[in-house]
């Protein structure tokens, strides 16, 4: 058999959000019902990651209500404020704080009118689970639904709008010294590749992702971006190439441009990390980005520590591979078995 | 030239005028207005438009609809019965097999179609047998284990069921 | 026991969380798993047009002139329309405005979109569509990054072909240089990636009766579509609404503009609502794709182990366009020393524009590109100094009070070190070993 096995590491820090003093911007409304139903509009568009779930989370975790309790409406120009683009993993980093800002202002203004219907100081009291509770006892005085009805009905709002700005100022044009982004998003990834010698196939056979999240809000959604990343990563390495000829491509078809499919990727572990940042909500981070960037220069390190041979042109087509250890073994410096 | 093809869908005789180099995809999609089935390429490369054809699974994108007349087609829309999820579906939300979703209906046929076939798949048998629906989003581990769920709970439901007759 | 930073968190100080770090279900999930989801494809609106895009066939051109009369008589078209047609500026771009909607005098690239075409059906817009006649005159394309750096190449855009040189400087490069025990220098490529979005681009328009054109597309910004489109159509912000549908993927791909300003154009022109779906195809041709980018480094570390410089150049094929390539090459250049200390600095990016496909947005934002070179390059340095790769970088790694290229300060969020632990322990857990160098191993 001609097939080598290697390990390597690939690591990364990726800047989350814009920077450039690009806008950077988010942005909720929030309004509940007299029922306690409760509306985030949300500008933050979902592409399947779990933008919208994101928003859920941080405003039932911030008002102190249930996720059922609460409906996402969202990215509409004619419903929702301008959150900025879901991209440079900013959605959870931004969006979040913005819509937190919203569920702190609203349930501050369910606290005021529950102390005034209760009698009771504020300080006392609190929102758990849809139910004013007092914070000593914990037992539960009135639903937040009674209480957003007396607001509606004393003609107060039971609504409250959340801004967050994490635009930073852009680098020095000269030097590109400055702070350049608000925070960073941090990876290390292992792969383990098979390396056939003959024909110059690799495939990677273990990758290990170690992603740090800041805080998992919710950490099947950060598991699905971390092993979707990682499986663009590797269609990036080892598959995925537009060929251009005078300009015009000749990967027009799927047949022909090749995206990995469930049998090219193997079990993808993921490591959650978490180093929590005080400017994200509750110490949240991006995951999209780092969760891809790792894997090709994990699995070209691997493949080196396999046959002894730098790639350093991507993808890593069997021809590469193959030509490089030939050349390798032209010049007498491969080892052979 | 447009000709009326029967077609017996989801277990209900429907009618479609379509030319006979149209697809079973497109008639189903426009139609028939089944839309869950998804056009990700139309050159059968892609998965996103599987169904069963006689219980078998097919890129529908890439059978014309003379050849699906007369035969069993099963597209996503059947697989709930009286609005109860299929155990696929649920455990594909449950375990976080869905992202943006537009694999996913395809996707749930392959497993549907490999459950039908072979009740207690193993992981590489799953991974073969959806090894020709792309997903862009999810990386395929979760799908996996989606499947691997349902697969034990249709088992338990089937002995249950047995137990209970 | 490892030595993990991250064992803090803030529930510390908040109590135990009711919601945070739960799996809550998404709540768009199981519409999906039952096929009801409707992305903009399996939209139907009552007396709805389909739309069709001829795209140019050459990757740099003169048009002389375009002739649509044959594509207007086919049965069932309702707008066959160019350039001269569009009533605003016909321009949009993420950095500048140099994508036209519809070509004007010049192609640049085949994604570039020449014509459109709005018809009763698919079949009688691809019919006109391939009707519709362009004269041109070819020009010599610009291909290479060599092509494009020459200053007596064509234009392809009236500031030349450079579009953007940037610069990060810091400490003493001679310093550094002097400092190395172990130098390592390679010139690395990259290629060109497709986002493939599982849905091809999409949209949907219809102008409502209040007169505001109403625009369904999946996209990852509807407000900056709608600073986008408005101008190009000349159209008040205000008369533009656009909703974000389900979408199938996006991958930066879908930040940019992609179905909105042509299929409300055809809105806007028919006064119906019109439908436009891209094939496979044409979303592989179409839109923004990854920038290839060619990469030469120099990197060096002392004999104590720590790095001492980086010396590099990136070049970054923008295509025909800019999109948000300029900041993609730009945030590759401050992010080549990788996530570690390296007190000297000198590199340079060049933001090429090309006659190929336009290059923007895409997961990764030129960081993909740059780990490639940075991280191949910590690696030939570990070997050299006979270090483990993963010593090599703990030893190198930000930390708090340590400063990154452009000399921002990390703070507590700084995880670099906590994410190479990980991956320590795991391999320290089940004896996974480099074989390279056998002496570190
Ligand atoms: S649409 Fe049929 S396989 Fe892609
Ligand atoms: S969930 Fe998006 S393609 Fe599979």
């Amino acid at each position: 058999m001609a097939i080598r096995r290697g390990l390597g590491i690939g690591s990364m820090y990726y800047g989350i959000g814009y920077g450039f003093s690009r806008a950077d911007i988010g942005s909720a409304e929030i309004e509940m019902a007299e029922d306690g139903t409760t509306t985030v509009y949300s500008g933050a568009c979902d592409m399947g990651q779990g933008v919208m779930t994101v928003v859920t989370q941080v405003a039932a975790e911030e008002l102190g209500i249930e996720p059922e309790q609460i409906r996402v409406v969202a990215a509409d120009t004619g419903s929702t404020p301008d959150a900025g683009p879901t991209s440079g993993s900013r959605a959870t980093f931004v969006q979040g704080v913005a819509v937190q800002n919203a569920a702190a202002e609203l349930r501050e203004q369910i606290l005021d009118m529950a102390s005034r219907m209760l009698e009771c100081p504020k300080e006392n009291l609190v929102v758990r689970h849809g139910q004013v509770c007092e914070i000593e006892s914990g037992r539960e005085m009135v639903s937040v639904g009674k209480v957003a009805h007396q607001l509606h009905f004393h003609g107060r709002r039971a609504a409250a709008w959340g801004w967050h700005d994490n635009t930073t100022a852009d680098v020095d044009p000269e030097t590109s010294q400055g702070d350049a982004y608000a925070t960073y998003g941090w990876a290390t990834q292992l792969a383990e590749v098979e390396v056939d010698t003959e024909t110059g196939r690799v495939r990677l056979t273990k990758l290990v992702s170690a992603t740090d999240a800041g805080k998992a809000i919710n950490p099947v959604a950060v598991e699905g971006q971390i092993e979707g990343g990682a499986t663009m990563g590797l269609g990036y390495g080892l598959y995925e190439q537009h060929i251009l000829e005078g300009g015009i491509p000749r990967t027009n078809s799927l047949a022909f441009y090749l995206v990995p499919t469930a049998m090219d990727v193997p079990d993808i572990e993921c490591e959650i990390v978490e180093v929590p940042d005080p400017r994200g909500p509750f110490g949240a981070k991006g995951v999209a980005e780092p969760a891809t960037i790792p894997t090709t220069p994990a699995i070209l390190n691997a493949i080196y520590d396999a046959i002894g041979i730098r790639i350093t042109e991507t993808p890593i087509t069997p021809e590469r591979v193959f030509f490089a250890i030939q050349e390798a073994r032209d010049r007498g410096e491969f080892e052979e078995d | 030239m447009k000709q009326r093809y029967v077609l017996r869908v989801n277990g209900r005789g429907m009618e479609a005028a379509a030319e006979a180099h149209e697809s079973l995809l497109d008639v189903l999609r426009e139609n028939l207005r089944l839309t869950g089935s998804k056009k990700g390429c139309n050159e059968a490369e892609c998965g996103s438009c599987t169904v069963l054809l006689d219980g078998r699974p097919v890129v529908s994108c890439l059978v014309l609809v003379p050849d699906a007349a007369d035969r069993d087609v099963v597209t996503i829309e059947a697989l709930a019965t009286d609005g109860v999820p299929h155990p696929i579906q649920r455990q594909m939300v449950e375990q976080g097999g869905v992202q943006c979703g537009y694999c996913t209906p395809g996707m749930i046929m392959s497993a549907y179609a490999l459950l039908l076939d072979n009740p207690d798949p193993t992981d590489d048998e799953i991974r073969f047998a959806i090894s020709g629906n792309i997903c862009r989003c999810t990386g395929y581990g979760k799908i996996v284990k989606a499947v691997r769920a349902a697969a034990v709970e249709m088992k338990g439901q089937a002995g249950n069921g047995g137990a209970a007759s | 026991m490892s030595e993990d930073p991250s064992t803090e968190t803030a529930e510390e100080t908040r109590g135990a969380y009711s919601w945070i770090g739960k799996n809550v279900t998404k709540p768009d999930a199981l519409e999906k798993a039952l096929g009801a989801t409707e992305y903009v494809g399996d939209m139907v609106v009552p007396g709805m047009l389909h739309g069709k895009i001829l795209w140019a066939d050459t990757p740099h051109a003169v048009i002389k002139r375009i002739d649509t009369e044959e594509a207007a008589r086919v049965p069932g078209v309702h707008a066959v329309l160019t350039a001269a047609d569009v009533p605003g500026s016909n321009r949009f771009g993420l950095a500048v405005l140099d994508q036209c909607a519809l070509a004007e005098e010049r192609v640049r690239s085949v994604g570039d979109a020449v014509a459109l075409v709005a018809a009763e059906d698919e079949e009688a817009a691809e019919e006109a569509v391939a009707k519709i006649r362009v004269h041109k005159e070819h020009l010599r394309p610009i291909l290479t990054y060599a092509d494009a750096l020459d200053p007596d190449a064509p234009k392809i855009h009236d500031g030349g072909n450079v579009f953007q040189h940037t610069t990060v400087r810091k400490g003493d490069l001679d310093k550094g240089i002097r400092e190395s025990a172990a130098i390592v220098e390679n010139a690395y490529h990259t290629h060109r990636m497709d986002h493939v979005p599982m849905e091809p681009e999409a949209g949907l328009a219809y102008v409502d009766p209040s007169g505001v054109l109403n625009i369904l597309v999946g996209t990852q910004y509807p407000y900056r579509d709608r600073r986008q489109i408005a101008p190009a159509l000349g159209l008040p912000m205000n008369k533009v609404r656009v909703i974000q549908a389900p979408i199938g993927g996006g991958f930066g791909r879908k930040d940019d503009i992609t179905a909105e300003i042509h299929v409300g154009l055809l809105a806007l022109k028919t006064r119906r609502p019109v439908r436009l779906v891209y094939t496979r195809e044409e979303s592989l041709v179409a839109n923004t794709k990854r920038h290839p980018m060619a990469m030469n480094f120099r990197t060096g570390a002392g004999a104590d182990g720590r790095l001492t410089f980086l010396d590099g150049d990136i070049y970054g094929d923008t295509g025909a366009g800019v999109s948000l390539g300029a900041y993609v090459i730009k945030k590759a250049g401050i992010h080549a020393t990788g996530p570690y200390d390296v007190p000297n600095i000198r590199v340079d990016t060049y933001t090429l524009y090309t006659n190929n496909l336009t290059s923007g947005a895409m997961r990764g934002f030129g960081v993909m590109q740059a780990a490639v070179a940075h991280e191949s390059q910590m690696d030939q340095l570990a070997h050299k100094l006979g270090m483990s790769p993963l010593e090599f970088r703990l030893k190198n790694c930000l930390k708090p009070g340590l400063a990154s290229s452009t000399g921002q300060l990390m703070n507590e969020g700084c995880g670099i070190e906590a994410t190479l632990r990980r991956i320590k322990d795991y391999m320290s857990a089940r004896d996974l070993r480099f074989k390279r160098p056998e002496a570190a191993s």
